[in-house]
């Protein structure tokens, strides 16, 4: 169906019922100061004209054709057969394709999309995606407190700065106590009144954490407390242990690293996956698969819709009722495309370009590799001239690794280096040559 | 209107009914109920041995379009539950006074009796919601 839009006459009618004289009214709770008055560019111009002066404006973006940033968003190849598939208009302008008389196709592609997540992380059971990782790990939260009956949950430290903000916010939405403690800590917090324990792996710093060993340690004394674990960069499940073998309840992630263009920060997508004892519990869109009423062919429906607000109304675990169906299909074509074998590349390259600029940057003199654990694609590295390494860095076109201070400002001197397979080789030796470059900087050095 | 709401039953004005055998009570949710509902996909039953207040919540009875809570109608101990649901929850449908039971509990104040219902009264409640 065509979308039809409100004639004046219509939009005049129903200014009138609500006693509002114009649409400018109904903003009226936006700050003035805020309001963009008007554009600049002038009234009038042709289409030519038009698109010169747009060329004009973003020729004043600085973008760097190599990387070393990732820090929950990162560059990874999309295969070009991901835009070809999801450019197609009954993908790319659908709007809550979930109507099982109008959308099969989309349908088939969110469920092979909950198959392919389920069988990449092992888990049992794949919604069809939250917004992203940070809300996705924080309807966990819920999720976990609404099963236990507990309303105290512990975040490990590690998790992305980011992430724990979206996740207070959620747990003050809800009266769920968080405390936030580290990994040696644990024990000293954990006790019977724990709806779940969460952590990143891996982490913002870029340490691995294994799963198992984590389940372990807080189930054998408290085998009701919940395990979820969150992860930002998932593309490292094509060399990991998948959660699905650690015992974790659930498991969630950022899904941008599948196929999705870092943009200017979004859109994500949320991968929320769990065992399947709570499949009436998770949240989220599900889609099933079933046979038709009077022939034999498959359909694809939404199903077990009983767990959402509009049913449950108060008593659901979330009011999501859609999904990042666009960025869905994204991963699914990325995933399908790659392979097995094709992911695991990814992953090992990944691993090993990070692994080389890890090693040879600690032998500069003056840096310091951080990590005590085992790192995927990102570390953390103490800098003897922080300023300088990141000058450097922009003077040779690298976009620099991320200053930890911006979250962490005891850590004034850190980097968060992160290497992925789209690092040329050419790329990473400018970025060892920038590391040695700042020690000599004197002045840089008095900062 | 033609539920079926058999004499020898107590009610609830939430729609449960109990049939009274010495200190123990089988509930289960009437024929009303189970029409109101359509067909059922899934009944969360509660623990065994779980001591609750009437009133409280119980268990949730899920169909394809509506959840359902069930309520204590009675304050006491939960004695068994028809695990037969469980693979079967359409039996609440088929059969909501026979094999559709859902729990048997063993009740703790015999005043509260007095506030269940007679078939009569029900038989109001449910015409009214109709």
């Amino acid at each position: 169906m065509d979308f039809i839009s409100h004639d004046e006459k219509t939009i005049a009618e129903m200014l009138k019922i609500i006693n509002v004289s114009e649409i400018d009214d109904l903003f009226q709770d936006i700050p003035k100061d805020l309001i963009i008055k008007s554009l600049n560019i002038s009234d009038g111009m042709s289409e030519p004209d038009v698109l010169n002066k747009m060329r004009e404006y973003g020729k004043k973006n600085k973008i760097y054709p190599h990387s070393f940033l990732g820090a929950g968003c990162y560059y990874h190849y999309i295969p070009s057969l991901v835009d070809f598939v999801i450019s197609r208009s009954e993908f790319y302008t659908s709007y809550t394709p979930y109507q099982a008389e109008a959308s099969q196709g989309y349908l088939q592609a969110i469920y092979e999309y909950q198959s392919i997540i389920s069988r990449l992380t092992e888990m049992e059971i794949a919604n069809a995606s939250m917004y992203d990782g940070s809300t996705s790990l924080a309807e966990a939260a819920i999720m976990a407190s609404i099963i236990t009956g507990k309303n105290q949950v512990i975040l490990l430290e590690g998790v992305h700065p980011e992430y724990i903000e979206v996740v207070k916010t959620y747990c003050w939405g809800q009266n769920i106590e968080l405390k936030i403690t580290s990994e040696n800590k644990l024990n000293d917090v954990l006790n019977e009144d724990i709806a779940a324990v969460m952590f990143q792996s891996p982490n913002f710093f870029g340490d691995i954490t294994d799963g198992l060993v984590m389940s372990n340690k807080v189930k054998e004394k408290y085998p009701n407390c919940l395990l979820i674990q969150c992860m930002t960069d998932p593309t490292c499940l094509g060399l990991l242990k998948p959660p699905g073998k650690t015992n974790i309840d659930i498991f969630v992630a950022e899904g941008q690293s599948f196929g999705i263009d870092p943009s200017f920060g979004g859109p994500g997508l949320g991968i929320f996956t769990a065992k399947k004892k709570f499949l009436r519990k998770i949240p989220g869109r599900l889609v099933g698969k079933t046979k038709e009423i009077n022939g034999d062919r498959d359909g694809f429906l939404l199903t077990l819709q009983a767990r959402e607000q509009h049913i449950r109304r108060e008593k659901a675990s979330s009011n999501i009722c859609t999904n990042q169906a666009l960025c869905s299909l994204s991963a699914l074509i990325y995933l399908v495309s790659l392979g097995k074998t094709g992911l695991r590349e990814i992953a090992t390259q990944n691993f090993q370009k990070a692994h080389y600029v890890k090693n040879a940057i600690a032998l500069i003199p003056g840096y310091e590799i951080l990590n005590k654990k085992p790192t995927y694609n990102e570390f953390i590295v103490r800098c003897p001239n922080i300023n300088g390494l990141i000058r450097e860095c922009k003077k040779m076109n690298l976009l620099p690794p991320l200053q930890v201070s911006t979250y962490y400002p005891e850590m004034s001197d850190v980097v968060l280096v992160c290497v992925t397979e789209l690092n040329s080789s050419s790329s990473i030796e400018k970025f060892i040559k920038a590391a040695k470059l700042a020690i000599n900087n004197e002045e840089e050095r008095a900062d | 209107m033609d539920y079926e709401f058999p004499d020898n039953l107590k009610y609830t004005k939430t729609h449960e009914w109990l049939r009274i055998e010495d200190n123990t009570a089988t509930v289960g949710i009437t024929d009303f109920a189970q029409r109101q509902l359509g067909d059922i996909v899934y009944i969360e039953l509660p623990e065994k041995g779980a001591i609750l207040e009437k009133q409280s919540s119980v268990g949730e009875i899920e169909s394809v379009k509506a959840v359902g809570e069930l309520l204590m109608p009675l304050s006491g101990k939960i004695i068994e539950v028809n695990s037969n649901l469980v693979d079967n929850p359409e039996l609440v449908n088929s059969s909501p006074y026979g094999p559709g039971w859902i729990l048997k509990l063993e009740y703790t104040n015999e005043l509260e009796i007095n506030d269940l219902f007679s078939v009569e009264d029900y038989k109001r409640i449910a015409e009214e919601e109709n």
